[in-house]
């Protein structure tokens, strides 16, 4: 199983991008109101320091994967610990992800339909990709999806240009100060740190050892799409109105009114949704499956798509409402835990104990 | 690969793909009571009144079938405490279901509108199926009942009529995501277009949008009209295309005196000031440029001292109009419904923060504000003279 570095780029952008885009906006403004920009301007330098340290980890010893990486580095036991950190990481978005999308489809378009059938679609999907092709068929995807998600996105950002009132954006700074800028970055910069995967995926790289410009360019474009498409949804709806509305980007696409007929093109921001949550969740389940195969010593991990498969659908149901899949997850687990110790703490640990070990075995061999 | 493993693949496909089709949501366009307009009133016994206006595609004339067999709307309205029980209520009448996606207009009746309107906001907010494009308008000395009830001969259906009238902004607009914006914030106050009875034609009555309902947080305060709202809609960038009458001279043997012009562009600069004392000001410049569309004088708009007399005489009468407007809104309406509070907020941002939450309010009335106006003439149109006068030489 091999993917190349172009297929790595979208897979990271568009796991970036949709989810950023739809679920840390509401929290984001709650925060940091207008000046939310300056925000993800600093999300995106805290997930670039994120894929700094995650590439270097990772190329510590490329060819290896978080599970090998982790116990060469640490140890067998330690390295062990670690990696447990990361699976309960990796098994908790994945419910958590899909409750989310099948929210977002339920309150923006689908009412009616049970929730179980919108779930049931989607991981009969992600596990079909994950299960027949593994990491190769999701980067094909991926590479497939990703101008597309891209493309949709411009397309409605294009559309709603004439929305845009800049006024909305004054006054700069003083209203919400540093403090609620920095609060507003951090929902952003935790989704925007979804590259902290690479270090799953690395391994699978046809050449390991040339994937950093990737990273860095799938964070930077990410981040900056997501920037434009933020500020917009801002100047189009308003500091009073977003913050009150669970998802306003896709309330902004609702408002795009074009020579009196081009109208509703909210299906656009749909399959931008869609293909995002699609590609995250195919890429989770698949190294939550293989990780916990190698960790394990399990041989077949593809047996293991099929066990989790069915309790992920069990545990995304168990959130009562849109508020405790949505905020909760976000503000009680995946911003204070998930971000310092899986994206920043572990990787670093990684790093700099590496490279301790690699300057002594050097200096011990020389 | 065995035959068995591509069967068992092709059922898979299928079964997703069915899965797709969104079968709980579907919506045939048969099982549905196209919602076009509703309307909120409030009734003397203080309960409160919807109204529905309903497109009957039965009644709709194809284009081969000629005439109508039916009316091709229906009004319906209900009485009760709770604005969404009442849907409900609607809905045990109707053999289709009611649907709001497309709905493009949502009328509030006077009655309501003085008492209050915070029932309505959620309902318009929270369905998936209503469209923030819709807009809002509130009645003028009828109820939402009665206007939605009057036929419109134009159209085949009133509301498609009073969409139109609204998107051609022929007078203020305003989408509901506009309102519900100033509704939440004390930077400017909400403004919708009014919409009245009138006569169309013999011994019938239409409905006419000719006036904008000013609002004080969520209640209707009064409407602006005339010269006032000419000028209220030059300060809300709806300028390009309005004309300005002044009379200049005494009526003479040929000629009324009159001057009018058309304003090609128009730019407004709000300032505010904040005296250490915390006594607020603003100062409103407006410049305009206009183009002569009738001239009914002696000027000779070729002269420049005529055409600087035009000028000045023009200028005057925008500055009286815009300075009228707003101390209409400060005296009468004691409502911010130009939004100077917006400007104070970027310009005093912190300031802004002990005003917003109800100061402002109190203070908006006893602001003082001075206002320059500059009028200047940029094309005299195909004439010099006036083309009727005879010659005097």
């Amino acid at each position: 199983m091999k993917i190349t570095g172009l297929q790595l780029f979208w897979m990271i952008l568009i796991m970036e991008v949709g989810m950023t885009l739809v679920m840390t906006l509401t929290p984001g403004v709650q925060a940091a109101g207008q000046d939310l920009w300056i925000s993800i301007l600093i999300a995106g330098c805290i997930a670039m320091l994120i894929a700094w340290i995650v590439t270097n980890a990772a190329h510590l010893h490329p060819g290896q994967d978080l599970i090998r990486l982790s116990q060469t580095i640490l140890g067998s036991v330690f390295g062990k610990i670690v990696v447990v950190v990361y699976l309960v990481q990796w098994y908790t978005i994945i419910p958590i992800v899909l409750r989310q999308f099948t929210d977002v489809i339920n309150i923006m378009i689908m009412p009616e339909t049970p929730k179980l059938a919108v779930m049931i679609v989607m991981v009969l999907l992600i596990s079909y990709a994950a299960y027949y092709g593994g990491i190769v068929s999701i980067a094909r995807c991926s590479e497939m999806l990703g101008p597309i998600v891209v493309l949709m996105i411009v397309l409605v950002l294009l559309t709603s240009l004439n929305n845009v009132d800049v006024r909305n954006l004054l006054p700069v700074f003083v209203d919400n100060g540093a403090q609620a800028i920095l609060k507003g970055a951090l929902p952003s910069a935790s989704y925007l740190g979804h590259c902290v995967e690479y270090l799953m995926l690395a391994a699978f790289l046809y050449q390991p050892e040339k994937g950093k410009p990737y990273v860095y360019w799938a964070v930077g474009g990410a981040t900056f799409l997501v920037l434009v498409a933020m500020t917009m949804t801002l100047t189009t709806i308003s500091v009073h109105m977003s913050p009150r509305l669970w998802y306003p980007f896709f309330e902004m696409t609702r408002k795009i009114s074009l020579f009196g007929f081009i109208e509703n093109l909210d299906p656009l921001t749909i399959i931008t949704w869609v293909a995002s949550v699609f590609i995250k969740l195919a890429v989770y389940l698949f190294i939550a499956a293989y990780g916990t195969a190698e960790l394990l010593g399990i041989k077949n991990w593809r047996n293991l798509v099929l066990w989790i498969a069915p309790v992920i659908v069990a545990f995304a149901l168990l959130p009562k409402n849109v508020t405790q899949a949505t905020s909760n997850y976000l503000l009680n687990y995946w911003v204070p835990v998930a971000m310092p110790v899986n994206m920043i703490g572990l990787p670093l640990l990684l790093l700099v104990v590496g490279k301790i070990r690699q300057r002594r075995n050097g200096a011990g061999s020389s | 690969m065995k035959p068995s493993a591509i069967m068992m693949r092709c059922i898979l496909i299928l079964t997703v793909s069915a899965m797709l089709t969104g079968c709980w949501d579907r919506k045939e366009i048969d099982e549905l009571a196209l919602v076009m307009a509703s309307g909120i009133d409030m009734t003397d016994d203080d309960q409160i009144e919807l109204t529905l206006q309903i497109a009957l595609p039965t009644g709709m004339p194809g284009l081969l079938q000629g005439s109508a067999k039916g009316k091709p709307v229906m009004a319906i309205s209900v009485k009760g405490s709770n604005a969404h029980e009442l849907i409900g209520q609607l809905q045990q009448r109707l053999s289709r279901k009611i649907f709001f996606g497309h709905r493009g207009i949502v009328i509030i009746g006077e009655s309501f509108a003085r008492h209050g309107i915070d029932q309505v906001l959620d309902t318009l907010l929270r369905f998936p199926e209503s469209r923030y494009n819709s807009y809002i308008l509130t009645t003028q000395g009828a109820s939402a009942k009665e206007i939605l009830q009057l036929p419109y001969h134009m159209e085949l259906i009133p509301a498609i009529g009073m969409k139109t009238m609204q998107a051609a902004k022929y007078s203020t607009a305003t989408k509901i995501d506009e309102f519900l914006n100033s509704v939440s914030t004390h930077e400017i106050q909400p403004y919708t277009a009014a919409i009245r009875r009138t006569k169309m034609q013999e011994g019938e009555s239409g409905f006419e949008i000719d006036q904008t309902a000013v609002y004080l947080d969520n209640k209707l305060v009064g409407y602006l009209s005339g010269k006032h709202l000419k000028a209220f809609r030059m300060m809300h960038d709806q300028a390009k295309r309005l004309k300005l009458a002044i009379k200049i001279e005494p009526e003479k043997k040929f000629t009324k005196g009159t001057l009018t012009v058309d304003i090609l562009h128009f730019e407004k600069n709000i300032r505010t000031f904040v005296d250490a004392g915390g006594s607020l000001q603003a100062e409103v410049s407006v410049r305009a440029n206009s183009r002569v569309s009738a001239n009914d004088t002696t000027l000779n708009l070729s002269k420049t001292a005529d055409l600087t007399r035009a000028e000045s005489a023009l200028s005057q009468e925008l500055h009286d109009m815009i300075a009228g407007m707003i101390s209409q809104t400060q005296d009468e309406f004691k409502s911010d419904v130009v939004g100077f509070g917006k400007a104070l907020h970027t310009q005093h941002p912190e300031e802004w923060k002990k005003l917003k939450s109800g100061p402002w309010l109190e203070a908006y009335p006893k602001m003082s504000v001075r206002v320059n106006a500059e009028l200047r003439i940029v094309r005299v149109g195909r004439t010099q003279e006036s083309g009727h006068l005879l010659e005097e030489r």
